[in-house]
């Protein structure tokens, strides 16, 4: 009994890293944009699918896969940007509506080109299991996937606090005006967080594809688990972020392990609703600032 | 001569379009399929434009109206037409359960309401004894014979279907031109300056709601009674909630016959032209469709044609 | 008819409004003055339901008024102006009378609408948008009008003669006095010039920091010392 629990809760963590760095990158693009990205799932989809036709077409690792994921999901969330950028009225609503008509366009494009099957890596290494202490079982892609988002969310953490840029996208956030008057450049940092979230979406893409199984209508779920926890951080702390994620995970991986497996969705959505409603400025309550 | 106008269209709409099609079921079928959309559209856009509140939720709705409605007709031997009613009040029911999400704004709302949505779905899954489990609910009863017409065919469901989607609209244009819709209209930028002058701002928003609800939990009633089939992945698919919208924003969500007309021209363009095309990725159209108009036309269609037409520029709601 | 018994509000630390007790009777009109940031807007703010107390307790002919929403509050008949105009958006000057006199008097009576256009003015505008194309004084006549048209026993105006020039503000006066007798209006006004001030109401409260330091006829009040001083390089006594 207690080994289940504990093995329910190291994969509820394992999860809760791919689920952080995918949340990451929309928090940044909410902060500096206010924008709610809602194709975001789907770049973290179309990386997946490309380390998924390196590895089927070329026999490539999917590891391999990233500079190739990473230069076209940059340019497509670049593209995301432009459109964005030429919503002039009533833009909250119209921002949303945009996003949601290209992730509709991304789901059903993967759809055409890689049909509705489902896919997960060939590379016996990456499921290979891994044992920990005797009794935790994980697979290598997993320890892989978990320590690479750390490492990378990490990186982003200490960007965001040291350089000019990153303190430029964390004024944004904060106070746009403000951060305007003082010089930063808005267009300029917006861009930046874009491509910050394409980045993390590469990688939790290609990360999904080895440790996981992808289907084209993944995007969508993982763009609602993304908000999700973003919602549970209180919008803009990258470690309210990792903590809400981790949330989710064990959340889900107790319902799984204690309850049923098609109950799954259900704990993280009410525990949302539950958030949302009693707190709306999140369990971590800073709507503020990135990063702190 | 405007009379004479939405006289000959009622005409057309009643008798000429089943005399056209009556021979050829597909697309009467086509048709049917398409006021569905409509009527839910109508209901997306009432809540869009008057309450100020983007849904992406809406299969919650419909899936409660049409698994209220068979359970009721099924299990308990309500008459179809009363239960497609109480369907529909179902529908407004379970809106209740969402009023703590009005406090939300934006994207909050949005987000909220689709997980409502996941929740009912699971709910219906799991819910095996009443709602038949993932199994679903086969032979649900059809609309029955009335006045020597049989209501549970393709033309009568046609006909239904008319019905509601015109009432909607109806009820749509006559709430737009009320007190509460020019409050509602009002209440999007200065919601303090107009609570201070007595409205009750969170109740109208809940009104919109429920109302939203219920329409569409009708038209999901009928869509059940009309197909006599449901099972949970059915009645609460995304498609209740991508279509509509996609048909609201292509005709314009805030004019009352924008969502229609979109619904007709975005659900038949879909089926006719672009499946053939695109058997697997054809909703694909839709989102390029979707991103076009917020980019090009925000308004939608309908106003921009009249306002080719007239040079008039878009009035808000 | 408006008793306030020691009303408290506390934002984050400061205190907004310390210990404020004050009464109005039917059919009076007060001067609320007092430097910026003294509290007065704060204080409508409680009276008309926009923001909580922290303490006290506020009746409205008798009834308590706590833990009754703004909405609720308008259709007791308490109308009131916001400092910065905020006309109902996306609606014309009439629409927005409308709206007030359909859900705050609950009644449906163009006729009274009309008289209110007049009385203010802005009949010529009944039909403009009323987000754009008015003139300030419009503007300024629209708030008074959006809460005269709640039917309102007790009307709360901040600063709607505040940035008018010197004749439009007298006319703006006259009206507002029109309108007060016409309606038998309890009022109670925020107001930096003076001698407007005094010209309207017979009695005057002064507010400072969140405290009332007087209360009486105008004109004893502006010779209180206290009230000199917390006036201090504020504005011309």
């Amino acid at each position: 009994m207690i080994e289940l629990t504990l093995q329910a809760l190291f994969s509820g963590l394992l999860a809760g890293g791919y689920y952080a760095t995918v949340a990451v990158g929309l928090a940044l693009v909410f902060g500096t944009m206010r924008i709610i990205n809602l194709a975001h799932g789907e770049l973290v989809l179309l990386s997946a699918y490309i380390a998924y036709a390196a590895e089927s077409r070329y026999g490539l690792n999917p590891v391999m896969a990233i500079p190739l994921a990473l230069l076209v999901v940059g340019t497509v969330s670049m593209i995301v940007y432009a459109l964005l950028s030429r919503i002039r009225q009533d833009r909250e609503i119209n921002s949303l509506i945009l996003t949601f008509g290209i992730g509709i366009i991304m789901t059903n494009g993967i759809l055409t080109i890689w049909a509705a099957d489902i896919h997960s890596t060939t590379n016996p290494w990456f499921q290979d299991s891994l044992v920990i202490a005797d009794t935790l079982f994980a697979m290598n892609a997993e320890i892989v996937a978990f320590v690479g988002g750390l490492a990378l969310m990490a990186a982003v953490y200490w960007w965001l606090n040291h350089s000019w840029q990153g303190r430029a996208v964390r004024a944004l956030s904060s106070n746009r005006n403000a951060a305007t008057l003082m010089g930063v450049n808005p267009r300029q940092t917006e861009i930046l967080s874009f491509l910050i979230a394409a980045l993390l979406a590469t990688f939790a893409g290609v990360a999904i594809y080895t440790g996981k199984t992808v289907f084209p209508a993944l995007g969508h779920v993982l763009t609602v688990k993304a908000f999700i926890i973003t919602v549970l951080a209180g919008m803009g702390s990258i470690h309210g972020v990792l903590i809400g994620a981790v949330m989710i995970g064990i959340i889900e991986s107790l319902t799984v392990t204690y309850l049923s497996a098609s109950l799954q969705e259900l704990a993280g959505m009410l525990l949302f609703l539950v958030v949302l409603f009693v707190s709306p400025s999140g369990l971590f309550g800073g709507r503020r600032a990135l990063a702190r | 001569m405007r009379h004479i106008l939405l006289l000959a269209a009622l005409v057309v709409a009643y008798a000429g379009v089943p005399l056209l099609f009556g021979g050829t079921p597909y697309i009467l079928g086509l048709i049917v399929a398409a006021l569905t959309i409509a009527g839910i559209a109508v209901a997306w856009a009432l809540l869009g434009n008057l309450g100020g509140m983007v849904s992406f939720g809406h299969a919650a709705f419909f899936g409660v109206g049409s698994y209220g409605s068979a359970v009721l007709s099924m299990k308990l031997g309500v008459p179809v037409f009363p239960a497609v009613l109480l369907g529909g009040l179902a529908a407004a029911l379970a809106s209740v359960a969402m009023l703590p999400a009005l406090r939300l704004r934006g994207p909050y709302f949005a987000l909220a309401i689709l997980a409502y949505a996941h929740i009912f779905q699971i709910l219906a899954t799991e819910m095996t004894p009443i709602t038949g489990g993932a199994g679903g609910l086969l032979s649900i009863p059809r609309f029955p014979v009335l006045f020597g017409l049989d209501l549970g065919g393709k033309t009568g469901g046609y006909v239904i279907i008319l019905t509601i989607v015109l009432l909607s609209a109806l009820a749509y244009d006559a709430v737009r031109r009320s007190a509460w819709g020019l409050a509602l209209k009002a209440m999007h930028d200065t919601e303090v300056a107009t609570r201070v002058v007595g409205v009750p701002s969170t109740h109208l928003k809940a009104a919109m709601l429920a109302l939203s609800a219920f329409i569409t939990g009708v038209v999901g009633a009928f869509n059940a009674h009309f197909i006599s089939f449901l099972e949970p992945d059915y009645a609460f698919s995304s498609t209740w909630t991508v279509l509509p919208i996609a048909a609201a924003i292509f005709g314009g969500y805030r004019t009352v016959w924008g969502p229609v007309l979109g619904a007709l021209a975005i659900y038949l363009l879909d089926q006719l032209l672009f499946k053939p095309i695109l058997p697997h990725g054809h909703q694909m159209v839709l989102g390029v469709l979707l991103c076009a108009m917020i980019l090009l036309s925000p308004g939608g269609l309908l106003p921009a044609l009249r306002r080719r037409s007239t040079g008039e520029r878009h009035a808000h709601a | 008819m408006l008793t306030l018994d020691g009303v408290q509000v506390n934002f984050g630390g400061v205190q907004a409004l310390k210990n404020a007790s004050f009464a109005v009777a039917e059919g009076e009109s007060v001067g609320l003055v007092g430097p910026n940031g003294a509290g007065k807007t704060t204080l409508f703010n409680v009276i008309s339901g926009v923001i909580r107390p922290t303490g006290g307790r506020l009746t409205f002919r008798g009834q308590s008024l706590l833990g009754l929403p703004d909405w609720k509050r308008a259709r007791l008949g308490i109308g009131r102006s916001f400092q910065i105009p905020r006309p109902l958006g996306h609606c014309t000057v009439r629409e927005n009378l409308i709206v007030a006199q359909r859900f705050g008097a609950g009644i449906n009576d163009p006729k009274r609408i009309d008289e209110i256009l007049d009385l203010l003015g802005l009949r010529d505008k009944a039909d403009a948008d009323a987000t754009g194309a008015l003139a300030l004084t419009e503007h300024k006549a629209l708030e008074v009008g959006k809460a005269l048209a709640t039917n309102p026993s007790l009307l709360l105006l901040d600063e709607v003669l505040a940035g008018l020039e010197t004749n439009s503000k007298r006319a703006f006066m006259e009206r507002l006095g029109a309108v007060r007798d016409r309606y038998r209006l309890a009022l109670v006004i925020i107001e930096h010039d003076l001698p407007t001030i005094a010209a309207l109401c017979p009695r005057v409260l002064v507010l400072n920091f969140g405290q009332i330091i007087a209360d009486g006829a105008p004109d004893a009040v502006f010779r209180n010392p206290e009230v000199i001083r917390s006036y201090t390089g504020e504005t011309t006594l």
